[in-house]
């Protein structure tokens, strides 16, 4: 939302609050009727009716005649322009999805944990169902949606939208994602890496959006890149591209998933994360790292330090190949924040060539650990041909033909 | 954390209804900061074993121990005072109140002779807030909720008095997939809260995305102790349908407290 700066305390900023507070309150709920509205908000019945009333002319919101509890009402969502699109994240313990609409407004989300080693079969099943039960809470249905962008753990062959490499993500490596989900929803499913998402997405509307060469770095249960150059995500021929994660390291090492040994995967991913901490803290989730380290925990917030270091040496060598404006850091563990990002920032400044011109900036990204998942849904929008002519001060759109 | 002493810990837990078997020397553990799934086919104990943790049935033998002090459970007030909170399958709220009547039925808050509803209205809102509930307020009646959102009221229950453990039983049972999203995740919450919690399960896919630990009961025993994260779906099947039986898999358990040996 654009915000005029009205004088505080006037008439008009009052009710500038007050339309943010409804626009906000109907994006969090995806749809509400005006009644839920008006207690969800604590502004009275025709206070949210003038708002209502006004956010439609704008095109900001869209109403629909629905019932609760027997009686009539009017369901206000936010308005879906031209089309929705649904960005999808499979990880290794949770599931992501978002509606969202042409201006990349968020309109819907649900997350879903998933078990260790999830089935492909049970997960694609999830989604199929998840993307319609979050369509209808919206009142919408798979017509209106564009397509779906799905964001996959491993590096993807965008052409056929399968695993390319084979073991990274046992039992997905046979399957045609983008033909299943394509098959059961009826719609265009464009599916690529996890990261190359987060690239995506922090390129078009988040930290890195000034900028034309860019390295996304996702730092979660494994560790990916997404490079961006001159403003288009570069895959790779075979879509392993920034696959950093598979990067050796350690001469000899232990053995990846990927055939190989010593990657990097194998000495800042989870596994040996969380089992470096086994001893002291027992069995820790991912997250209850992050926590414990957020809250002053030392022998956590040294191991994501340790797991900073050792990705900022990798990426250094990404970022010399590459020699990007700035390196965006995503993943679960970027919400510790400067606990990963300063010896990540520390370990590329030892080893990346030193340029005075255009100094390299380590950021963390400005979408948190959404910016996967939102980069599905820029995808699936950039990928649809829809001659858009949307505007929020426009009244009355043109439904596509 | 398993190097700390448990928020519950029972061993022993033996329940006889006349001829039937319903627990024999059955131990379970419970940390703060941890889910554990109890797992198990139809007429396991699984429930019995729910109902001690929650008052309403007493073991005929064995021990309850409350961050290690030990406990008896006679009534469901005397677990709610122990602080744990239950939900059972049918959830037990009512149709004809609002959110907020039915988080704080029977333990509504009073200001003098009267009801303090602006207090009460003020915690359902924080309670729902701190379990990112998508109930959008806490004055609908509960007959416009969805099933999703009545689970959500009855989890967001559990959180009034602030509770160390919470028992769900069967919480994902006849949900869509949207709504059991919501569900897990509101687990997940409790566990970040720092609670313990009992979860009960048949959904293997769901007990294997939330739980730490997986304890799995068979003809009222212990059938194997499993670490969620690294088990695979089969282990656990094998434990539930007695292909393997608790001698053959590792126990996980932590050895008995100097108290009860």
């Amino acid at each position: 939302m654009s915000r005029r700066a009205a004088a505080a305390g006037s008439q008009s900023s009052l009710r500038e609050a007050n339309r943010v507070l409804v626009v906000e309150t109907v994006k969090r709920y995806g749809g509400l009727t005006q009644v839920e509205l008006a207690t969800a908000t604590g502004l009275s019945q025709a206070t949210v009716s003038t708002i209502v009333r006004e956010l439609l002319a704008a095109g900001v919101v869209d109403t629909a005649n629905t019932t609760r509890s027997g009686r009539r009402a009017q369901m206000v969502t936010l308005a879906r322009r031209v089309g929705l699109a649904v960005g999808v994240q499979v990880g290794h313990r949770s599931l992501r999805v978002v509606l969202g609409d042409f201006t990349h407004e968020v309109i819907a989300e649900q997350s879903l944990p998933l078990p260790a080693g999830h089935r492909v079969d049970t997960s694609l099943d999830r989604v199929a169902l998840l993307v319609v039960d979050l369509l209808e809470r919206v009142g919408a249905t798979l017509e209106d949606v564009v397509g779906l962008g799905v964001g996959l753990p491993a590096p993807v062959d965008s052409s056929t939208g399968m695993v390319s490499v084979a073991g990274l993500m046992p039992g997905w490596d046979e399957v045609h994602v983008g033909q299943v989900l394509s098959k059961r929803l009826g719609r265009p499913v464009y599916v690529d890496n996890d990261a190359n998402l987060g690239a995506v997405a922090e390129s078009t509307l988040g930290a890195a959006r000034e900028f034309g060469d860019s390295v996304y770095v996702r730092v979660s249960h494994g560790v990916g890149a997404g490079i961006v150059i001159g403003g288009q995500l570069h895959r790779g021929a075979g879509g392993t591209a920034g696959e950093i994660g598979h990067v050796p390291v350690r001469f000899p090492g232990e053995p990846c998933r990927c055939g190989n040994s010593g990657c990097l995967d194998t000495v800042a991913g989870a596994t040996p994360l969380l089992g470096g901490l086994r001893d002291s803290h027992g069995v820790l989730a991912l997250r209850d790292v992050v926590q414990r380290a957020n809250e002053g925990d030392q022998r956590c917030a040294q191991a994501v330090a340790d797991v900073g270091s050792l990705v900022g040496t990798v990426v250094a060598g990404l970022a010399t190949a590459v020699n990007p404006q700035v390196v965006v850091v995503g993943g679960e563990l970027a919400d510790t924040g400067e606990v990963l990002l300063r010896p990540m920032r520390e370990a590329m400044r030892r080893h990346v060539l030193p340029n005075q011109l255009v100094p390299l900036d380590v950021v963390g990204a400005s979408l948190g650990t959404r910016a996967e998942v939102l980069g599905g849904l820029v995808l699936a929008l950039q990928s649809t041909d829809v001659p858009l002519r949307v505007d929020a001060d426009e009244v009355g759109l043109v439904e596509q033909a | 954390m398993s190097s700390d002493v448990p928020l519950l810990s029972m061993r022993g837990i033996t329940k006889r209804f006349a001829a039937v078997e319903a627990l024999v020397g059955v131990d379970l553990d419970v940390h703060a900061h941890e889910v554990v799934a109890l797992v198990g086919d139809n007429g396991a104990g699984k429930s019995t074993l729910a109902k001690m943790v929650s008052g309403v049935l007493a073991p005929d033998a064995g021990f309850i121990e409350i961050a290690g002090e030990q406990v008896t459970i006679p009534t469901p007030t005397a677990a709610r005072g122990l602080g744990i909170a239950t939900v059972f399958q049918d959830l037990a709220l009512c149709e004809n109140l609002d959110v907020t009547s039915n988080l704080f039925l029977g333990r509504e808050l009073r200001l003098g002779a009267s009801r303090d509803d602006s207090r009460m209205e003020q915690i359902a809102r924080q309670v729902l807030r701190d379990l990112n509930s998508r109930i959008p307020s806490v004055r609908s009646p509960l007959s416009s909720l969805s099933a999703g959102q009545r689970q959500s009221v009855a989890i967001a229950r559990t959180l009034i008095g602030s509770p160390r453990i919470v028992v769900l039983d069967e919480p994902t049972a006849a949900l869509s997939v949207a709504q059991t999203a919501e569900v897990l995740v509101h687990i997940e919450r409790l566990r970040d809260l720092g609670l313990g919690v009992i979860l009960i399960s048949h959904n293997m896919t769901d007990v294997r995305a939330v739980s730490d630990r997986i304890v799995v009961l068979r003809h009222g025993r212990n059938n194997g102790t499993f670490d969620a994260a690294a088990v695979s779906h089969e282990t656990v099947l094998a434990a539930i349908t007695g292909a393997t039986s608790a001698e053959l898999t590792p126990r996980s358990l932590p050895p008995l407290s100097p108290l009860l040996r």
